[in-house]
């Protein structure tokens, strides 16, 4: 049973996009026990595929074959079924994957209630889960340009889901624009490789690819396409659009997909192609990170619009994300490896953090606009009075995003100074302005919200219901466990992920055998 | 230990910054004992002064909007500013035109790179 | 299909060679041009329309070999014979599909951005900068 949980994983959620219809006609409680059940599976499911990879395992998976362990029939020279082949870096993917679904279905259940068409909110929301947790556990390229493409559009349609305002119609329409012509070069990608190499399996092309100018090119497609999809600097403008105008529930999974892609990228620059492009790749990745790192955060500070705030938020954290791992894969190739794996173990710590902090603060900002009816900070101010409990997380969820000393964002955003600081003073010096600018404008964000005189506009504002608190809640936990007991996630997991990242020959020989 | 982290030049221990908050809160408790206890509630010491003029009865009108804040950090950074405004200008051709263009500068420069 | 007609595709491919990929490179690019010059909607959409057939006909033109026929190993007839590589073509049926999804997809974007904003050029569908 256990070792069908890679299959499991994607299945639970598949079954729930297409029972959803089925349940919604059943009623409500059908409808929520539905929603709530099948995340939480999924979520259960994950936790297990962690504790399965723990120790440096690698599982591996293979989809309708005579045997599921059976990689490389006799006779064959590639692996030529499709396969999920899930380390301790996936693994920890899935997992924040799989706790944003479950924390944003736990607070769509009331969130959305007042609102139709769930049927297709319900199905499009386990297909962009399905899609994600795809992303991050498959094993073949082709197979990951599939899932890209569900998760894709599944999120047009969650974007545009309010169709009714010209605003989440236009935001969906720029950011599948741009992901088409993205979803194109990353498929000319794909085909140049198979054309090169007769296969399509990450783990043999791993073990063949020794760089050339076809690898550098697909190198060069892969990097531009993921980046892009995670929201580096000069391709980001769909980022705070589509964030915005999405209902909040789906942002707090759009943060996760865009998680996913950064997985890709990592594990295309690690795993497949390591060393190719010599220290150009690496330092690509440095400097996007701080581009989006500085101009994310600046234009986050003169917004004024809660969520296209956060959205430009995200654009700077996933900057730390892009510098830290640029560090790590600048060392990896070099000889000095002490500071890389901390850059590592620091990014994928910041990677954990920024998943779930992110996803408490749209949920915050959902909160917010779903008690007020605005999400034009204008127009809020002291709310701290009517909703104690959505103050009490928003401020845990602002303070660890800025990187405030007790709390879990400054754990990572320390671990990536210190190793910064060893290639460069300067990233390190970027991306402290960014933190300070950070803070600054969720400074902005609590006076505007919560302090204040109590408006006459919003004198009937209540506090939102238990189902959606629970959802904030949830999060909220999972903070202040990271912030606690920062050793225990460090040694059991987050350095697991950085050496099953580092260790290209066991990602290869899990599949090909012992090379 | 499940809290202390090391990281070779230094160590992380959630549980000294809450010994140190607990014993700033003291510090800060035993400071705001000094005050006055003769302050009274729903009196005159009550009421806010703005100014001398009659205070509005909505909030809305004496409080400062939040796209008013960081005016002058706005204007210090003005050229940057300048800058990230026609960036984002809202067009999505102008959007898509940025993906090919640092597409080709960083299929450029890989193919410029070594191996 | 014939052998005959077989034999003359070949002929004709052995002759074209390699530079069957420049037309598709060209035909990238076209579109690519046409999506950032274009400033109406529909011409827009066109322009990923064509793209993804062009992207599709990379595919099947990796997988081709001169002379081979169509990969079927029930065929009756020579056992020996040359087959075009089968993978690619799946590949290929994925994609027409996905890019069937996406290009519904967003045509019906475009009826409803026409129904709120009343235009097709894409420079007045700018509410959301900044």
């Amino acid at each position: 049973m256990s070792r069908h949980l890679p299959a499991f994983l994607i299945m639970t959620p598949m079954l729930g996009a297409f029972l959803s219809p089925l349940a919604v006609m059943l009623g409500r409680t059908a409808r929520n026990a539905v929603l709530v059940l099948f995340s939480l599976a999924t979520l259960v499911i994950s936790l297990g595929i962690v504790s399965a990879t723990m120790g440096g395992n690698v599982l591996v998976y293979v989809m309708g074959g005579e045997s599921y362990t059976l990689t490389m029939p006799s006779g064959m020279a590639y692996p030529v079924r499709i396969m999920f082949e899930i380390d301790g870096f996936n693994a920890l993917m899935i997992l924040c994957v799989a706790a944003a679904t479950f924390a944003g279905a736990l607070f769509s259940v009331a969130y959305m209630d007042r609102f139709s068409g769930w049927k297709r909110y319900m199905s499009l929301y386990f297909m962009m889960a399905t899609g994600a947790l795809g992303m991050c556990a498959t094993g073949d390229l082709f197979n990951f340009f599939v899932f890209v493409e569900v998760s894709s559009i599944a999120s047009f349609g969650l974007v545009a889901f309010w169709r009714d305002k010209p605003e989440a119609i236009e935001a969906s329409f720029k950011y599948m624009l741009v992901s088409q012509i993205a979803a194109m070069l990353l498929l000319i990608a794909l085909g140049a490789l198979y054309g090169k190499y007769n296969a399509l399996n990450m783990a043999a092309i791993a073990s063949m690819a020794r760089g050339g100018t076809l690898d550098k090119i697909v190198l060069a497609l892969f990097v531009i396409v993921l980046a892009f999809k995670c929201g580096a600097f000069p391709m980001h403008t769909w980022m705070p659009d589509a964030y915005a105008e999405a209902p909040a529930g789906v942002t707090c999974l759009l943060v996760t997909v865009s998680q996913a892609s950064f997985y890709g990228l990592i594990r295309i620059c690690f795993s497949i192609f390591p060393g190719v492009g010599g220290a150009v790749v690496p330092w690509i990745l440095i400097v996007l990170g701080c581009a989006s790192m500085f101009f994310g955060v600046m234009m986050a500070v003169v917004q004024h619009e809660i969520k296209r705030l956060m959205g430009y938020h995200s654009i700077s954290q996933v900057g730390y994300m892009l510098m830290a791992m640029g560090v790590g894969l600048l060392a990896a190739g070099g000889a000095e490896g002490v500071y890389g794996f901390k850059a590592m173990t620091g990014g994928i710590f910041h990677m954990v953090n920024y998943s779930v902090y992110k996803a408490l603060l749209f949920l915050c900002a959902g909160a917010l606009y779903y008690a007020t009816g605005t999400r034009d900070l204008d127009r809020m101010g002291g709310l701290v009075r009517s909703m104690p409990w959505t103050a009490g997380m928003f401020v845990i969820a602002a303070a660890a995003i800025s990187g405030l000393p007790p709390f879990n964002g400054f754990i990572s955003k320390w671990m990536i100074y210190e190793s910064s600081f060893a290639v460069h003073p300067a990233l390190t010096a970027i991306a402290m302005i960014t933190s300070v600018l950070t803070l600054a404008s969720f400074a902005k964000v609590f006076q505007a919200a919560f302090l204040g005189p109590a408006k006459a506009a919003l004198s009937g504002v209540r506090e939102v219901p238990c189902a959606m608190l629970a959802g904030m809640a949830a999060l909220t936990l999972f903070i202040l466990l990271l912030t606690l007991f920062p050793s225990w996630f460090t040694s059991r997991l987050f350095d697991n992920a950085a050496h099953a990242l580092l260790n290209h020959q066991g990602y290869v020989s899990a599949v090909m055998g012992g090379v | 230990m499940w809290t202390q982290l090391n990281s070779g030049a230094g160590y992380w221990n959630v549980f000294v910054w809450l010994l140190f908050f607990a014993g700033m809160s003291c510090l800060v408790l035993w400071l705001r004992s000094f005050g006055r206890h003769d302050y009274m509630r729903n009196t005159l010491q009550d009421d806010i002064y703005w100014s001398g003029n009659e205070v509005p009865e909505d909030g809305a009108k004496i409080s400062v909007p939040a796209s008013a804040s960081y005016w002058g950090f706005r204007v210090a950074a003005a050229p940057v500013y300048a800058f990230l405004d026609r960036l984002h200008n809202g067009s999505a051709s102008d959007y898509a035109g940025y993906f090919v263009v640092t597409a080709a500068l960083i299929g450029a420069l890989v193919l410029a790179g070594g191996r | 299909m014939t052998d005959s007609s077989v034999k003359a595709i070949a002929k004709v491919m052995d002759s074209v060679g390699d530079s069957a990929y420049v037309v598709v490179a060209l035909i990238v690019l076209m579109a690519l041009y046409a999506m950032l010059t274009q400033k109406n909607l529909l011409k827009v959409s066109i322009a990923i329309s064509v793209m993804c057939s062009s992207v599709n006909m990379f595919l099947v033109l990796l997988g081709y070999r001169a002379g081979g026929n169509i990969p079927i190993h029930f065929l009756k007839g020579d056992e020996s014979a040359l087959m075009v590589l089968p993978t690619p073509q799946c590949l290929t049926l994925t994609a027409i599909v996905i890019g069937l999804a996406t290009t519904a997809l967003m045509l019906s974007l475009i009826v409803m951005l026409r129904k709120h904003y009343g235009t097709l050029d894409i420079d007045e569908i700018r509410r959301l900068r900044g």
